[in-house]
């Protein structure tokens, strides 16, 4: 109806007036928002896999999705085989399968990643083991190996059996997650995976419920949430946040996510160790337990390692200010000395001698003393501009799914790093979710109606629910430094497990402790 | 009959008026027939002659319509009433695939045309219409009240207000008729699926009106429903429980003598000349049960004593 050129006039104006400008002569009523069947906020690995599995399904493939981000996402996986991200996961075998499933793990630069076999967990403060070896008992995964550290938990959920083909004896692949996200975005990009609107870079302004119709007849989406950004305004059969721990959309759906705060902060690094990982048959992943938080060191390839550690929040940025030989010298001391040596250091030594004095404390302190395992590789250096460090929190969202929303990954839970979940957990979301949406679609639901999310509910929310108790008793457990809490862990989980009614007693006293 | 019965109905509070009304409104569908001879009819010898269809819909037009707000927030509440024909609903579909997988005659590649008898507020309606191999979808039920709550339930989905691209047909519509008043819509015929979902136990006569259906069917076309088994459970569940017990459902909605065994209707299905019935693949039946924490389950076996699902093809 219009003239080419007045067309071309209204295409220089921003979008928004371009809108207005063009709706309200044009037809006589308000101008509708655009109509999605799935709208996801966050492309983290939580969101991009959720839709990428939706993308890559016969019954879904058709479904209009758009992905919303606020940064931009394009390809960023390091190429120099001697730098490595400090933002890495360890993805458990059932993590890999989906992925697979799903045909991103063909993208993943497998040269960048490095499965582990063996997990070497010990006390700090008592020095007491625990061997994880899962050729051992097949049957137990990490989440299980930790729940079993937990006196008289009821821990049950992520039990999937080992497959039995050569990753039949792998704890967990030790991935950098920019890794992981371009393998994603790759595998949407190409392949066989249907289009999908890409809004990256894109802010979100405002979440709100659709217009009032216009009339007893007219399209009704009052109940339908409408996103609106810089492109304009879409409405959504099914807004999924995928959107972290400050979700937006769970702030829309008005779904509350009660937690507590650590006080502590995660201190990641990329390390370079004396000895390559992979020159034993099987890899081992190192954990020590402190008083003041966990400390782990993760295998990755080249002689490269992975830290995360938990600590108080002045210790973690006291540890980031140090000099890169001091860190390194504290990372070995965490690992080697007493819990009273590590402290002592952090607060009275003077910065410029913590590496004469490390070295002379470790050459007095036994292996015996601490429990320290006989191959832990030594921190040599740590590579520039990879230290930083997190807050630590326990959130857990009270439900996943609300009217036309579902929550994922990180917008759902938060959990203390020390058992590596956190995003293995959002991707077994998503492969839950994706499920569910595939069932609807088969069989005629409105996938944002409740008939469709509900069983995504309650499926994960329990899981999750569980993993996170364990975790976080764990974290309460080992935080604390003497007193019967400790003897109890020395005993041994068996004895502790018999003591019945003191189970509790010690339970408690390890949450009043803190 | 159905005048004073609506007018009770209407004084309920609108939970059970809701409930009531759902089952209620199949057994408008019925009073036309005029009784017939079939051995199936024969055999139902109770319930009092209905008056005219025409008197029963136009009171039910008298009646507050303007309730249907209520009724419709209620018809599609994840808690109320007809839960457990919301979490029945994906089965109904896997037993039509079922149905369509074992016949030959069937193509595949070719959209399928639902019809859905007393469709009430669309929970079945919708979803056929959603489906990617459907062409489109016309429910139909006399009541007006239901009718409403089917249409505005429509709007909150626009991809149920578009046309099929490919036949121009709307995806979904409704009608506010019953069977017989289908002569004033002739295109609606020659559907390829007419399914009869939770209706037939409330027919007084089902036999003439199975035979109507049948006559909106296409050749090949195939009739699905669903419903429950007469036996002493099915008395348990239905009257003693949800009638006496629960008081769920107002004393008197379902006539147990009125529930039809699956070797009943097949038996009847052999009678007919328009069926296929006796062949193997001209009919089917498959026993589904409610196990609560677990959901609908399909049970072999369970169709003689409860909930089953029955289909009847028509003779190409």
């Amino acid at each position: 109806m219009a003239s080419p050129m007045l067309l071309k006039r209204l295409l220089v104006l921003p979008p928004a007036l371009r809108r207005s400008f063009w709706s309200s002569p044009s037809r006589n009523q308000q101008a509708l928002p655009e109509i999605y069947d799935v709208v996801c906020v966050g492309g983290g690995p939580a969101g991009l896999s959720f839709v990428s599995a939706l993308k890559v399904h016969p019954a879904t493939r058709h479904l209009k999705i758009a992905l919303i981000d606020s940064q931009q996402l394009k390809a960023a996986r390091g190429q120099d085989e001697t730098l490595f991200s400090n933002r890495c996961s360890s993805l458990t075998p059932s993590s890999v399968r989906f992925l697979r499933n799903i045909g991103a793990w063909n993208h993943i630069d497998e040269s960048r990643t490095a499965p582990y076999h063996v997990m070497d967990v010990w006390d700090g403060v008592s020095g007491s083991k625990i061997h994880f070896n899962p050729a051992d008992d097949q049957s137990f995964g990490i989440a299980d190996a930790l729940a079993m550290l937990v006196p008289g938990n009821r821990f049950s959920g992520g039990r999937k059996p080992y497959t039995t083909d050569a990753s039949g004896e792998i704890i967990a692949t030790m991935c950098e997650n920019t890794n992981l996200t371009t393998a994603l975005l790759e595998r949407l990009r190409g392949g066989d995976a249907a289009k999908l609107t890409t809004m990256d870079s894109t802010k979100v302004d405002s979440i709100e419920l659709g217009p009032t119709p216009e009339s007893e007849e007219a399209l009704d989406l009052s109940l339908w949430p409408v996103v609106t950004t810089s492109q304009g305004q879409i409405a959504a059969r099914l807004l999924v946040g995928a959107d972290g721990a400050n979700s937006p959309v769970r702030q829309f759906a008005d779904i509350p996510s009660p937690g507590w705060d650590y006080n502590q902060h995660g201190v990641v690094a990329t390390l370079d160790v004396d000895q390559s990982f992979s020159q034993h048959d099987l890899r081992t992943a190192y954990q020590r337990f402190l008083p003041t938080g966990p400390i782990a060191l993760l295998p990755l390839p080249n002689k490269k390692a992975s830290l995360v550690w938990s600590n108080t929040v002045q210790n973690a940025s006291k540890l980031k200010q140090l000099a890169p030989d001091a860190f390194v010298a504290m990372v070995n001391a965490a690992f080697r000395l007493l819990p009273a040596d590590i402290d002592y250091m952090l607060e009275h030594t003077d910065p410029s001698q913590l590496v004469s004095e490390v070295s002379w404390r470790i050459s007095n302190t036994t292996a015996s003393e601490t429990g320290m395992p006989s191959t832990l590789p030594q921190a040599i250096g740590v590579q520039n501009n990879t230290a930083a460090s997190f807050p630590l929190k326990m959130r857990h969202a009270s439900t996943y799914t609300g009217h036309r929303v579902a929550l994922v990954g990180d917008a759902a839970h938060t959990m203390h790093p020390l058992a590596g979940q956190g995003l293995n957990l959002g991707l077994a979301d998503a492969e839950a979710l994706a499920k569910k949406i595939v069932y609807g679609v088969e069989h005629g639901m409105d996938i944002g109606s409740c008939w469709c999310l509900d069983g995504y509910n309650s499926e994960r929310w329990a899981a999750n629910n569980a993993m996170l108790g364990v975790v976080d008793k764990l974290q309460k457990l080992y935080g604390v430094s003497s007193g019967p809490v400790v003897w109890g862990r020395t005993l041994g989980l068996e004895i502790v497990n018999r003591l019945g009614p003191l189970k509790g007693a010690l339970m408690g006293a390890a949450a009043g402790s803190r | 009959m159905a005048n004073p019965m609506i007018s009770r109905l209407t004084a309920l509070p609108s939970g059970l008026r809701v409930f009531a009304l759902r089952r209620f409104s199949p057994s408008i569908l019925t009073s036309t027939f005029a009784p017939n001879s079939q051995h199936l009819a024969g055999r139902r010898h109770h319930g009092t002659e209905s008056s005219s269809p025409n008197a029963a819909s136009s009171s039910v037009n008298q009646t507050e319509v303007s309730h249907f707000n209520t009724l419709a927030s209620e018809w599609w509440d994840p808690h109320g009433s007809s839960r457990l024909l919301h979490l029945m609903n994906p089965l109904r579909h896997d037993f039509i695939r079922q149905c369509l997988r074992q016949d030959a005659s069937h193509d595949p590649s070719k959209k399928i045309r639902y019809m859905d008898i007393g469709c009430g507020g669309g929970i079945f309606a919708e979803s056929a219409a959603r489906l990617s191999n459907t062409a489109s979808v016309t429910g139909i039920d006399p009541t007006p009240q239901v009718f409403a709550v089917a249409k505005r339930h429509q709007r909150t989905d626009p991809y149920l207000l578009e046309k099929n691209p490919e036949t121009g047909e709307p995806r979904l519509k409704y009608l506010n008729t019953s069977i017989e008043g289908l002569v004033d819509h002739p295109k609606e015929t020659n559907f390829d699926i007419i399914s009869l979902f939770e209706v037939i136990e409330h027919i007084q006569r089902p036999s003439p009106f199975l035979q109507a259906c049948l006559q909106h069917l296409k050749p090949g076309g195939w009739l699905i429903g669903s419903t429950m088994a007469r036996t002493n459970t099915s008395w348990f569940t239905t009257k003693f429980v949800a009638e006496e017990v629960l008081k769920m459902v107002p004393r008197g909605t379902h006539d147990w003598n009125q529930y039809i065994q699956p070797e009943e209707l097949r038996s009847w299905a052999r009678t007919q000349p328009d069926l296929a019935a006796s062949s193997g693949t001209g009919w089917h039946v498959m026993g589904v049960v409610y196990v609560p924490g677990l959901g609908w389950r399909e049970i072999n076996g369970s169709e003689t004593w409860g909930n089953y699902f029955f289909a009847m093809q028509k003779r190409i």
